[in-house]
Order: structure tokens, then C-alpha cells, then sequence
């Protein structure tokens, strides 16, 4: 009968094997959706590195690749950060580039010939199924419900969120660290729930490879302290939370320390000294519960308690003490800036200059979660329900992550695994409930057992179950309808925001074709075949990776902002007048300049529009020579045509984005298509540089830096004694018009 | 024209005689008349003051701090500007640096304003001497105009920055004593309150559904993008132009502030709806309004929902999905 091999399949030791198989069955499907929907920018474009920051990351690989691993971590790189260079092994994360490493080696050991560029494009991808298996695990951990961690997985695989950074080709940090982080927190979980020195050990491996991963471990650093302080101020102090937590943050801490960028400061930063305290508070705690033990007494606990609050005290002072006298450094400016979200802007511009350092409006929000945001509460509010030690991580993790994510768009990242998390907790939640196809019967009714009576309100009374098919059937379609649409949502925002590799560009054509823009890679290839292979390239720092890394030449600033005055040099030199930038660009041997231009081709990331930060970082340093006022005209515009300022319009910037630009047009029709304003007649004049090299539409200009004059001149007098001569030949031609003006 | 340049002449050799005389006194005069703040000025004493020839610096904020004129900038700067002055005058200085710090409010010197064309307030002029050690060749004042609201260590960065090298007094922000006795007496209440309540105020802070709902409104207000009205300072709403309220702002990156409170609203709907069906219905003994309650919770989840979409699809001209009421 088909009904009894049915239930040979369904019931008992083979169906649970059945149902084990289907479920790794469906991890690997959506692991295969979560690395598949990655791809759309390898297909539409070429396997490329995107951005900037992938190319850094690239180059930084192939240099391990090459020189092996010690030269990699004692790697000084003096073509960058010219004339000061950088110690690039020291500071840098190298857990993404031993990575790839790694795998590079593991294939060509398999003797399978494989291209670094395609294992470092792929691996995001790669690393994004991972992410998925390990959301399956977590969410398993916060509920017992068997669908739960499939749609955990799901979601992770493919909501836009975690997409936006680690499509196909955007090699970078993040590609390896949310995995790191999730399965961190995983083994985090299980270690409180077991209280065992394993998994707090493998709790502290995955903190130490994270760490080596992404500067954003300082999350886990500070939120695993806060959930065992908050399990504390619950009275929820077991020996469980005491081996795990020891565990993890003396492992953890050594792992930390071995990674050169890191070094010192998980003794020595602020940022550190959360989990410092709470490992010291846990052995006060642990103290007190051990004598508690032993000394019966009201006497004696009181005494206790007023022993642990004053130890408390002198140890909180103590740190006080220290970060004032400055043994413990303050709290890092990107980390203070969380919490004093205006700090930033007035004391450090460069990380408010940053578009990902902006907050995020709400749009944003649904953008990147779609209906994964309006289930998180309701997530969050079922963790309330049995609220035991792991829900209590989540409900933290959800109330900061909400937080940090409001506070920059970057954050989000960190978001998003909880929101996968609760959202998956809600909907199976409903789906249980819902997806049942027996009905209630007054015998079950009473079966149901009374609940714990501390928990909410809304659930005291037990769970009965549905009675009618139809209400069943309407919330599964509507269900099902929204999962479709999440799934279209993502795929739509996954192809039309996220997959540029904004390297090289696209746009329709009227007939509906795609047209390659691709200036970026042109003027870079210019710049790799015509010029001397240590000719020093000044840009403003976007550019910085990108040129080292598909140009191969020396850099002033990168992206790798770790020296402002260095940085505001250039951004001086490009805001200044000709007579002042020359001796900047003479004395950092400065052979070419580069500026980016969109306003042919109406490309508005360019340099005139991030001008204004340039300005600003350099009236930082310098605050009497450059000063931001002077670009906008009386009426506070900022503007580029006939009316802008005399500063604007004298600064090397503006002369180099407009240089000959008014000979594309008839005369007096010049039009800037970014900022949409008609250009002054006149093109600016250059004497200090000359053009070098325009790219097809314009997008990148190259100019050269000029030679001191032979004749001992200055460059302006040369210039108009060319000018002169040619203008005199022309008269000749016309003949004797005008012998002498007075 | 001679007999013109010679009285010119003559006017300006007597002047030159009367200053010099005059000029010492200037300064110990508004020195003294200035006791600890700024001085205020009115239209003839601010000619006075900045009057060639003067042998000390003279640094004057033009304000408006009348409520009529309503300028926000003038009445916050003004605390920050009497700090500066009061830091300088008391502070420990070279003795040859001279440095008068004056105000000149609206109200006082219309004609000033005039004369100097002035149609925003507040702005900063510092004279430079024209006689004496610090003597600058073209005696014209250097203004400083406000853009936004700055601190008093930014401008006495600028003022530093236009008085010849040297020491100068740092500025001193006094302590707020006040704050902190009250800091310590609100915390010496609150521990006070807390010991003696503590039987009764332990049961709600035990109380779940509280930090349920305290949770759920942080993380409400965050994911509607609260922080970013708090950082952006956006507006409440705006009108459309046609004398109606415009709710919703144009754009990816925009947004007012009752427009974040509805999504808030939104999200809040949708979730409560969400609990309901997972939580509240299958605990429902009676067939009939469990059925009943299924309908109107799954409606009100799908007609919210696709409102959010409609308002979505506002905001993001190009964004392709809906549900089908909105």
C-alpha cells in the first residue's frame, strides 16, 4: 500500500532520516541560491574587482601569493603614502588575504588551475552559502521549531542587506567577516548553553580568525561582555556563564593580540575595556556565590554584597584614573562617533566625508530587509515568550545593532543576521500554527498544558491550535505571497543597486542596448604603459587603491586614510591657486595629476562634487590658507559658472576638471551636465601642468606636472610669452593692424 | 582744491596730536568700562573705538539678540562671546598686547549696520592697530562670518589666529557648580528613592511585558530611521507648495519627521498583526471568532502591508512591486 511506505518513509528512525536528508537537501539549495545571486555583475560585466577598497585587498593578495607568507607580514610598502610609505603588513586585517591564500594553494595542490583574481572575486560568494549554514545553526539554537533555521537561511542567503557587500568581485573584509561573525556567535551560544571549555575554546578561535578578518570584531567584543553583564544584573549567574565566558575572553584575547594590527589594544583601548571589566566582575561574582555557599547568615551575605559593590567601585575608578592619566587610550574617533553622533563632523571629517558613515533614513531599512523589518519586532517580542540566556542575546543584539544601524548605512551589515534571526523566529512561528493539518479536538484541548505563568501576558493561556481549514489556507497564501515578493524584492535590488562594479559602468543606449563606459580602466592602462614605472600619481584618496592596483604606480594618498595632514596636503594642493599647488606637487615629486570629471557624461561621483571635503579637510590643517567660505559666493552657493568665486574658479581643481572643456561645445555653450549649469566662455587657463591624457568620455583626466622653466621663468610668464609668440605670427599673417597700445 | 588739502592737512595734524594724547585713554577707558565681559557699544562709541589711529585690537561682534529680529545664532552665540572676552580680560597676557572686546547690538547701532551694509547678523570684526608695535599697514578690519553655529574655542581659535604670535590667556570655561550639585542631589534622590521603593519598584522592573515594550519601541524608532532626524535635524513636514502638508519627501535619502512616526506606525501595525496570528489566535478556544479574528488579522496585515509598499514605491520612483488596494 502507498500509504503504509509512505509512513514508512514519514515515521519513526527512517523518517527522521528522511527529513535530516531533505534538510540538507535545502541547505545546499539555498546556498546555491545565496552564491548564485551574486553572480549578476560577473555576467553582465567581466569577473573584475569592484570599488576601491577590493583592489587594495588584491593587491595585498598577490603580493602574498608571490613573496610568500613572512615577507607579507613584514610587507613595507613604499609605493603607496609617497614619500612616507606604509607598513602595509602591520596594519592591515590579514585574515581575507590568507584566506584566499589558502584556498589558492589548496586548489593548486588539487592540481586545478585557477587565477587568484577569480578565487578572490569568487569568494564573497563563496563565503555568503557559509553565512547561510551558520544563520541555520544559530537560529536552531533559539527555537525548537524545525523550520525556523531553514528560513533563517533563506532569508540570510539572500536578502539585500548582507548582498550589497559581498556580491561577485567585491573582495573585501566584510565577504569573510559576516560569516565569521554569525558562526561566532553560534559557538558563543552553545558554549553558555553547555558551559563547556570547548566550545568557549572554539568560541575564542572564531573571535581570533574574526578578529583577523575586520576591524568590526570590536561588536563581538563588546557585545558578548553585555550579554553576560545583563544575565548578571538578571540574577542569572551560573557556572555555565562563568566557564564559557572566561574561556572565550582569556583565548580570545591572547588570539587578538597576535595579529600585528591589533597588537596591544585589547589591553591598552577603551573599546577593549568592556570585556576586561566583566571578566573581572565575573570573578567577583563567582567569589561571592562560592562563600555564599558556605556561610549561612544574613550577616555575611550583606557584608558580601557591600565587599563586591566597593570592589566594583575601586576598580571602576581605577579605570577612570587610568584613561585620564592616558595608560588606557580613549575611545577610538570611529567608535566615540557612534555615540556622539555629531563629533565626527567637527572633529574628524574624514570619516564624515564617507558616504557609508551617513545615517540611514528609513527607506534605506525597507530597501535592504523588505518585510524581514516589520517581522523583526515581532520576533524580538516571541523571544520575550520562554526568554531564556540565548534569547536574551538576541533581544541585546537587536536593540544595538538597531541602533548602530540608524546611526551609519555601513551598520546595517551588522543588522541583518539578527533581523534574519527574529524574522525567521516570527514567521515560523506563524507557519507551525498555521501549516498544521490536523485540526484541534476537545481531547488535545485539554492536553494542552498551562504555560509558565512569568511569561508574557499574550500567552498565558495554551496554545489550542486552528480549527478551520480556511483560515489556514488564507494565512499560508498570504504568507506565501509575501515570501515571493521578498524573493523578487531581493532579486531586483540585488541587480539593479548592488552588482555595479562601478569600475567600469553602464548605461542604456536609446535603443535600449547597453553601452560600457570604461574610461577608469583606460586612463589607468595609460597610465601602467606610458608612463616611468615610479612616476609618483596624485589623486584625491578614493582613487588611491584603484591606481596601485590596476596602474601599478606610486600613490601620495590612498584609501588607507591613516594620515590626515598627508591627505589634507593633496586636498590643499587642490584647492589652491596654481602659484601655491606647484611647490606642494614639486616638493612630493609629484610627475602626474589625476582628476575625475563626470560632467560630459553627467557622472556625478566626481571630484568637483566631493571638492567641498577636500576643501574642508585641508582648512582642518591649514585654517588660514584654505578656507571653505571663500568657495561659496555671497548668496552661500556653491557654484562652478560665471559666478563662482575667484577662489573656486583659480583652484587647481576647477582648472583641471575644465581645462579645454569649452572647446568640445560652440562657443558660449559649454554645459556642465552633473551640476546642470552653463560654463563660463573662457576655458581656465593651466600653466603649472600640462593635459596628458583624457580618457573617452571624459570621466578621467591625466595631466602632467611641468618641468621647471629652462629659461628660469616662472611657468605663467612662459605661458604668455608662447602665447605671445604664436599671437604675434598670426597677426603677421593678417598684416600691421595695430603698431603700438597704450 | 589748495586751500581744501590744507585744512585737510591741518585737521589731520590735530587729530594726529588730539589721538596721540587721546589714544592711551581710549584704551584704559573702555578697558575699565568693560570690567570683566565685552563692552557694550553703541553707533558713537564704536566709531570711537575703531577710529584711526588706535594702538590696540579691537575685536567687535555684530549682533541682533532682540527676539524681534529672531536671530537663533545671535542669542546662542552671545553666552559663548561674553566667555571669550570674560577668558581674555581676566586671563594673564603680555602687557603689550592691547585687546578690547566689544559688542554692538542692533538695537544700539542701526547706523553702523547701515554704513557697513550688513543684511546678516551676527559677524566679527577685528581692527588691527595702526600705531604701536603691532601697527598693520592697511588698517582695514577682518571679518569673520558666521555660517552656522560654532563654539566659543572655534572662534577664539580665529581671534588667536589674527593677534601677533605670543602667549595668550587659554580660554576658561568656569565650572558649573550648580550642575554638578545637582547631578549629585538627583543621584543621591534616586539611590534614596530606589532603597526605600525597592519592594515595590522590583516587581516592575522584573516585569517582562515592560522591557518587552521598551525593546520593541527602541528598535521601532531606530529601524524608522529616528536617528536620522536626530543627526540631520530634518523638519517636522513640509508644505507642497499648494497650501497643503506634504507628508512623505522626495527621494531615496530624504525624509520629515512625522514621515518616519507613520512608517514607525507601520512597522508597529504589521508586527502587532504579526503576533497576533502567531501568538494570539491558536490560544483562541472559540471556533467561530478565532475564524473571525484569522480574517481580520491576515486583512489588516495584507492592507497594511501593501500601503508600506505604495508609500515605498513614492519614495523610490523606479521600485516595481506592489499589493493591490494602494
Amino acid at each position: 500500500m502507498a500509504q503504509s511506505s509512505l509512513d514508512v518513509l514519514l515515521k519513526g528512525s527512517s523518517g527522521r532520516n528522511t527529513r535530516g536528508l531533505l534538510r540538507v537537501i535545502i541547505l545546499c539549495t539555498i546556498a546555491a541560491a545565496a552564491v548564485a545571486s551574486r553572480l549578476f555583475s560577473v555576467i553582465r560585466f567581466e569577473s573584475i574587482i569592484h570599488e576601491f577598497d577590493p583592489w587594495f585587498n588584491f593587491r595585498a593578495t598577490k603580493y602574498l601569493i608571490e613573496n610568500g607568507f613572512y615577507s607579507f607580514w613584514d610587507w613595507f610598502d613604499d609605493r603607496t603614502w609617497h614619500p612616507l610609505g606604509r607598513v602595509t603588513g602591520g596594519t592591515l586585517y590579514p585574515g581575507l588575504m590568507v584566506t584566499s591564500g589558502v584556498i589558492y594553494h589548496i586548489l593548486r595542490f588539487l592540481t586545478i588551475p585557477v587565477d587568484i583574481r577569480n578565487v578572490c572575486v569568487l569568494l564573497a560568494p563563496g563565503f555568503s552559502g557559509l553565512t547561510a549554514l551558520a544563520m541555520y545553526f544559530l537560529t536552531c539554537e533559539m527555537s525548537t521549531s524545525p523550520s525556523a533555521g531553514l528560513l533563517a537561511a533563506a532569508f540570510m542567503g539572500i536578502t539585500p542587506g548582507y548582498i550589497s557587500r559581498s556580491v561577485a568581485g567585491s573582495y573585501d573584509n566584510e565577504a569573510i567577516a559576516i560569516f565569521l561573525l554569525v558562526f561566532t556567535f553560534f559557538l558563543w551560544i552553545k558554549a553558555v548553553k553547555n558551559g563547556s571549555i570547548m566550545w568557549g575554546a572554539l568560541t575564542a578561535l572564531f573571535y581570533g580568525y574574526m578578529v583577523s578578518a575586520w576591524g568590526g570584531y570590536v561588536f563581538i567584543t563588546n557585545l558578548i561582555p553585555l550579554h553576560v553583564f545583563v544575565l548578571i544584573c538578571m540574577g542569572r549567574y551560573s557556572t555555565r556563564v562563568y566557564i564559557s565566558y572566561t574561556t572565550w575572553y582569556a583565548l580570545g584575547t591572547l588570539g587578538s593580540m597576535q595579529i600585528p594590527f591589533v597588537g596591544f589594544l585589547p589591553i591598552r583601548n577603551s573599546d577593549h575595556m568592556s570585556a576586561l571589566g566583566i571578566f573581572g566582575l565575573l570573578q567577583l561574582v563567582a567569589f561571592a556565590e562560592f562563600v555564599r555557599a558556605y556561610l549561612p547568615g544574613k550577616q555575611f551575605q550583606k557584608l558580601l554584597t557591600a565587599m563586591v559593590l566597593l570592589t566594583v567601585g575601586i576598580a571602576f575608578s581605577g579605570l577612570i584614573l587610568l584613561s585620564v592619566t592616558g595608560v588606557i587610550a580613549p575611545w577610538s574617533g570611529r567608535f566615540y562617533s557612534l555615540w556622539d553622533t555629531g563629533y565626527a563632523k567637527v572633529h574628524i571629517p574624514i570619516i564624515a566625508s564617507v558616504s557609508e558613515h551617513q545615517p540611514t533614513a528609513w527607506p534605506a531599512f525597507f530597501f535592504d530587509l523588505n518585510f524581514l523589518i516589520w517581522l523583526f519586532p515581532a520576533g524580538v517580542f516571541m523571544c520575550f515568550q520562554k526568554l531564556k540566556d540565548e534569547h536574551v542575546f538576541v533581544v541585546i543584539y537587536s536593540v544595538l545593532a538597531s541602533y548602530f544601524a540608524g546611526v551609519m548605512v555601513r551598520l546595517m551589515l551588522t543588522l541583518t543576521p539578527i533581523v534574519c534571526v527574529a524574522a525567521a523566529l516570527a514567521l515560523s512561528a506563524i507557519l507551525d500554527n498555521f501549516l498544521v493539518a490536523s485540526s484541534p479536538t476537545p481531547e488535545s484541548k485539554a492536553k494542552a498544558a498551562t504555560e509558565d505563568p512569568k511569561s508574557l501576558r499574550s500567552t498565558r493561556n495554551p496554545v489550542v491550535g486552528i480549527y478551520s481549514y480556511f483560515s489556514k489556507s488564507v494565512v499560508a497564501c498570504s504568507v506565501t505571497l509575501y515570501l515571493l515578493l521578498f524573493v523578487a524584492h531581493c532579486t531586483w535590488v540585488t541587480s539593479n543597486a548592488y552588482s555595479s562594479p562601478s569600475v567600469v559602468l553602464a548605461s542604456k543606449l536609446p535603443d535600449g542596448s547597453q553601452f560600457i563606459i570604461d574610461d577608469y580602466r583606460e586612463a589607468y592602462y595609460w597610465l601602467r604603459q606610458n608612463t616611468p614605472d615610479n612616476a609618483k600619481i596624485m589623486s584625491w584618496w578614493d582613487y588611491g587603491y584603484q591606481i596601485g592596483g590596476m596602474a601599478d604606480r606610486p600613490t601620495l594618498v590612498d584609501n588607507n586614510t591613516w594620515n590626515n595632514t598627508h591627505i589634507a596636503t593633496v586636498g590643499k594642493a587642490m584647492s589652491s591657486r596654481e602659484e601655491v599647488s606647484y611647490p606642494i606637487l614639486r616638493q612630493h615629486d609629484v610627475d602626474y595629476v589625476l582628476v575625475v570629471f563626470g560632467g560630459l557624461l553627467g557622472y556625478s561621483g566626481d571630484d568637483l562634487n566631493k571638492f567641498l571635503w577636500m576643501v574642508r579637510i585641508a582648512e582642518g590643517i591649514w585654517p588660514d590658507e584654505v578656507k571653505e567660505r571663500d568657495f561659496f559666493t555671497a548668496r552661500g552657493e556653491y557654484r562652478v559658472d560665471e559666478e563662482a568665486t575667484p577662489a573656486m574658479k583659480n583652484s587647481l581643481m576647477y582648472k583641471m576638471s575644465y581645462h579645454n572643456y569649452q572647446n568640445l561645445f560652440p562657443p558660449g555653450q559649454a554645459m556642465d551636465r552633473v551640476r546642470g549649469t552653463k560654463l563660463p566662455k573662457e576655458s581656465p587657463q593651466l600653466n603649472t601642468l600640462e593635459e596628458a591624457f583624457t580618457s573617452e568620455n571624459w570621466i578621467v583626466r591625466l595631466y602632467k606636472v611641468k618641468d621647471l622653466d629652462n629659461l628660469g621663468r616662472d611657468h605663467s610668464n612662459a605661458v604668455a610669452f608662447d602665447k605671445g609668440l604664436k599671437r604675434k605670427r598670426a597677426s603677421k599673417k593678417k598684416g600691421p593692424r595695430v603698431l603700438r597700445t597704450e | 582744491m589748495k586751500p581744501w588739502t590744507a585744512l585737510f592737512l591741518l585737521l589731520s595734524v590735530v587729530s594726529g596730536v588730539l589721538s596721540a594724547q587721546s589714544t592711551p585713554d581710549k584704551f584704559a577707558r573702555y578697558q575699565s568700562l568693560s570690567r570683566s565681559g565685552p563692552v557694550d557699544l553703541d553707533s558713537a562709541s564704536y566709531e570711537e573705538l575703531t577710529s584711526e589711529p588706535r594702538d590696540y585690537f579691537a575685536v567687535v561682534i555684530l549682533t541682533a539678540t532682540d527676539a524681534r529680529f529672531g536671530c537663533l545664532l545671535c542669542r546662542d552665540f552671545e553666552p559663548e562671546w561674553d566667555l571669550i572676552a570674560r577668558s581674555w580680560n581676566k586671563g594673564t597676557k603680555p602687557d603689550d598686547l592691547k585687546v578690547v572686546y566689544g559688542t554692538l547690538d542692533f538695537d544700539n547701532g542701526k547706523a553702523v549696520f547701515q554704513k557697513l551694509m550688513l543684511q546678516t547678523a551676527p559677524v566679527l570684526l577685528v581692527f588691527p592697530p595702526t600705531i604701536g608695535p603691532f601697527a598693520k599697514v592697511e588698517g582695514d578690519p577682518l571679518r569673520f562670518d558666521f555660517t552656522g553655529p560654532i563654539s566659543a574655542d572655534q572662534i577664539y581659535s580665529w581671534i588667536e589666529r589674527q593677534l601677533p604670535d605670543g602667549p595668550k590667556p587659554p580660554l576658561v570655561r568656569p565650572i558649573n557648580y550648580m550642575r554638578i550639585v545637582t547631578t549629585i542631589t538627583i543621584l543621591m534622590a534616586s539611590v534614596t528613592v530606589t532603597a526605600v521603593l525597592y519592594p515595590y519598584v522590583l516587581p516592575i522592573v522584573q516585569n517582562r511585558n515592560l522591557w518587552a515594550a521598551i525593546s520593541l519601541i527602541a528598535i521601532l524608532l531606530f529601524t524608522s530611521g529616528q536617528m536620522f532626524n536626530h543627526i540631520r535635524k530634518v523638519p517636522y513636514v513640509a508644505g507642497d507648495g499648494r497650501g497643503g502638508i506634504s507628508y512623505f519627501a522626495g527621494g531615496f535619502q530624504n525624509q520629515f519627521g512625522m514621515e518616519t512616526q507613520i512608517v514607525a506606525a507601520i512597522y508597529a501595525v504589521l508586527s502587532f498583526a504579526t503576533i497576533a496570528l502567531a501568538l494570539k489566535v491558536p490560544r483562541m478556544e472559540d471556533v467561530k471568532g478565532q475564524q473571525l479574528a484569522v480574517l481580520i488579522w491576515a486583512a489588516v496585515l495584507f492592507g497594511t502591508y501593501s500601503f508600506l509598499l505604495s508609500v515605498f514605491k513614492a519614495k523610490n520612483g523606479g521600485y516595481p512591486f506592489y499589493l493591490p488596494p494602494f
